[in-house]
């Protein structure tokens, strides 16, 4: 009996001993402060098609085999993966990410992030975004947008999407992410950080 | 008796173990999780960053979040935060239901909506839903609560906007020109047929021009994408219009300008809201010159108040963009914003945010409510979502926008304003 309870005090003290230096380490760590919180690093890692159907578009003229006819393009399924560094000495939470993409000069399409996720101190996270880029969607933005500047270059929204559309297997143009920022929280503190970044680089 | 001191120590041992989890091993993960799932109230936004609309929609999409934010960091919905759920739908109807149904899912309490023909396919489903739809469509027809009764907006409607700029042009262009008394003025439009936006206010249209007595030409179809307009313009030579009212966004707007222009059509142009902001002269050059067009709002930086909050946010949450790219959309995004949280903020207060709430102890509680950013005192009544009568119209001039009229309808024309216009 009398050993027994030796041996459960020294689990007891053992148990301590594991968590108190957590405990007197977590008091002596600097805690986030409107001096201290430094903005994490967005860095654009890579561009992947995820999902590819050529190039093709279907005007509501079109009769379907089946549905609805329609103003239809080939849809384009892309991802954006982002490093997002912590300099900070405590972890801090990312609260959303948006961005703008554009192929070549042109902006397309607007992405964002709204699943927050918690970034250890001193490390990276890897985020995937992914993007939807339908041909009759992307005609839209780019006319809209890009109307004039398409004129002067003396091209048609077609043509340029057709040349997108059939590059980007071979990332045969620049993708930019542009006007991005991230929104980030640490003990009710905020720090938004501003990124931008090609593919390829 | 030395059984029960070890007993003794061996409890206290476990109890400081357990102290040394549950006090000191507090991680701040979990303390703003703690503060994160504090109460929250969920709010859906349907934006268009991507479509027929981007050219404007993507500042007003901006705005809305740095409003939201505004509003979080300065106290919330009286200490409870908003949860902003905010989606691009491309301008696509079918995707507007789609999202819609994932904000009833989200338990989204009400919605910032955006075009005139997701806002309208919805209004019969917001409506048995009972959820309160701040839209950034401000067509009249949402205004009769007896068919819309939770479409809400922050902003003088379509129709009115309409008839103020043509009683404003004919007030102060038409009262000087030379060939006033001599002939009727004649007047045309310019709009995309297909679009409910872009046609929502036709009918106040050629009803105004009636009033006045103008002749009225035949329309002309200008898609919202149009770059080239030279077809239309030259149809619209034949009429000799004094006046052309335009009616899409900004970029075909500037489009049309630009033809005109170089045409030289000879007609003054007055333009809807949505077609009249700080790109409108970027990208029509000398064709702005003279342009005339309705802005409920103060343009973005200018000296009104909360706009220095409005510029403090836009350089705070979007610092890759530069200022001189924001526009009076950022301005209207938070008259939406800030006008919802005020309703948020009277329903929670009366202890009730369930939509109809939102909508009778909220909304419907606003008289002569001042929201600040230039906006006119907002008033709804329960029979009547019309939330101001006043037509701010500006005149671009010598680089810059200047007042060009204030047209009270509802004081000029009390009997139209109180027993005919109404959801039209």
């Amino acid at each position: 009996m009398r050993n027994k309870l030796i041996i459960l005090i020294c689990c007891s003290f053992v148990f301590m001993a594991a968590f108190l230096p957590a405990c007197t380490t977590g008091t002596k760590a600097p805690g986030p402060t409107e001096q201290n919180f430094k903005a994490p690093i967005i860095t654009l890692k890579s561009v992947e098609v995820v999902h590819y159907w050529g190039w093709w578009y279907f005007s509501s003229k079109v009769a379907p085999t089946k549905g609805k006819a329609g103003n239809y393009g080939a849809p384009l399924d892309l991802a954006f993966i982002f490093d997002i560094q912590n300099p900070n000495s405590y972890p801090i939470l990312m609260d959303s990410l948006k961005f703008t993409v554009a192929f070549e000069e042109f902006d397309l399409n607007s992405l964002s992030s709204m699943e927050t996720q918690w970034i250890p101190a001193g490390k990276t996270n890897q985020l995937r975004v992914h993007g939807m880029f339908d041909g009759r969607q992307s005609l839209l933005s780019l006319l809209v947008t890009g109307g004039f500047k398409l004129k002067e270059k003396g091209v048609g929204a077609f043509d340029q999407l057709e040349k997108w559309w059939v590059g980007v297997p071979e990332f045969a143009f620049p993708i930019s992410v542009k006007e991005g920022s991230a929104v980030f929280k640490a003990d009710g503190l905020t720090k938004v950080a501003a990124f931008s970044g090609t593919f390829p680089k | 008796m030395k059984s029960k001191i070890l007993l003794f120590l061996m409890s206290l041992a476990l109890i400081a173990g357990i102290f040394s989890i549950y006090a000191c091993g507090e991680k701040p993960e979990e303390k703003e999780k703690a503060k994160v799932v504090a109460e929250v109230i969920k709010v859906g936004s349907l934006n268009d960053m991507t479509g027929a609309t981007s050219d404007v929609g993507k500042d007003y999409a901006l705005g809305i979040a740095e409003a939201i934010h505004y509003i979080n960091e300065t106290g919330g919905i009286n200490g409870k935060q908003i949860k902003l759920f905010q989606f691009d739908y491309g301008y696509r109807i079918p995707e507007a239901l789609t999202k819609y149904n994932l904000f009833k899912q989200l338990k989204c309490v009400a919605i910032l909506g955006w075009g005139t023909g997701d806002t309208e396919a919805l209004a019969p489903t917001v409506a048995r839903d009972k959820m309160p739809y701040v839209s950034a469509s401000y067509s009249g027809h949402l205004c009769d609560t007896a068919k819309t009764p939770y479409n809400l907006f922050f902003a003088t409607d379509y129709s009115t906007q309409v008839r103020g700029l043509i009683t404003a042009w004919f007030d102060k262009k038409w009262a000087k020109h030379p060939e006033n008394g001599q002939r009727k003025p004649r007047i045309a439009a310019c709009y995309m047929f297909a679009s409910a936006f872009s046609s929502a206010s036709i009918k106040a249209y050629k009803d105004q021009a009636e009033i006045l007595g103008f002749e009225v030409g035949l329309d002309q179809d200008v898609s919202l994408f149009a770059i080239d307009t030279k077809s239309q313009i030259l149809a619209l030579k034949e009429f000799k219009p004094d006046v052309v009212l335009h009616t899409n966004t900004v970029m075909s707007v500037a489009a049309t300008l630009r033809d005109a222009y170089a045409l030289k059509l000879g007609a003054d142009h007055i333009i809807k809201n949505w077609g009249y902001d700080e790109n409108l002269p970027k990208l029509a050059g000398p064709a702005a010159e003279g342009a005339i067009g309705c802005a409920p709002w103060a343009f973005f930086g200018l000296d009104v108040p909360l706009m220095d909050k409005v510029v403090e946010y836009a350089k705070k949450y979007n610092p890759g963009i530069p200022l001189e790219n924001r526009t009076i959309h950022t301005v209207q995004a938070w008259a939406s914003a800030l006008g919802l949280a005020e309703a948020l903020k009277r329903a929670d207060k009366a202890g009730d945010l369930s939509g109809e709430s939102i909508l009778k102890n909220g909304f419907e509680t606003m008289k002569n409510f001042e929201i600040g950013l230039g906006i006119a005192p907002v008033t709804f009544l329960s029979t009547d979502h019309r939330s101001q009568s006043e037509a701010k119209i500006y005149e671009w001039k010598d680089g810059k926008f200047n007042l060009f009229a204030e047209v009270d309808l509802k004081e000029r024309w009390p009997d139209k304003w109180a027993n005919e216009w109404l959801g039209w």
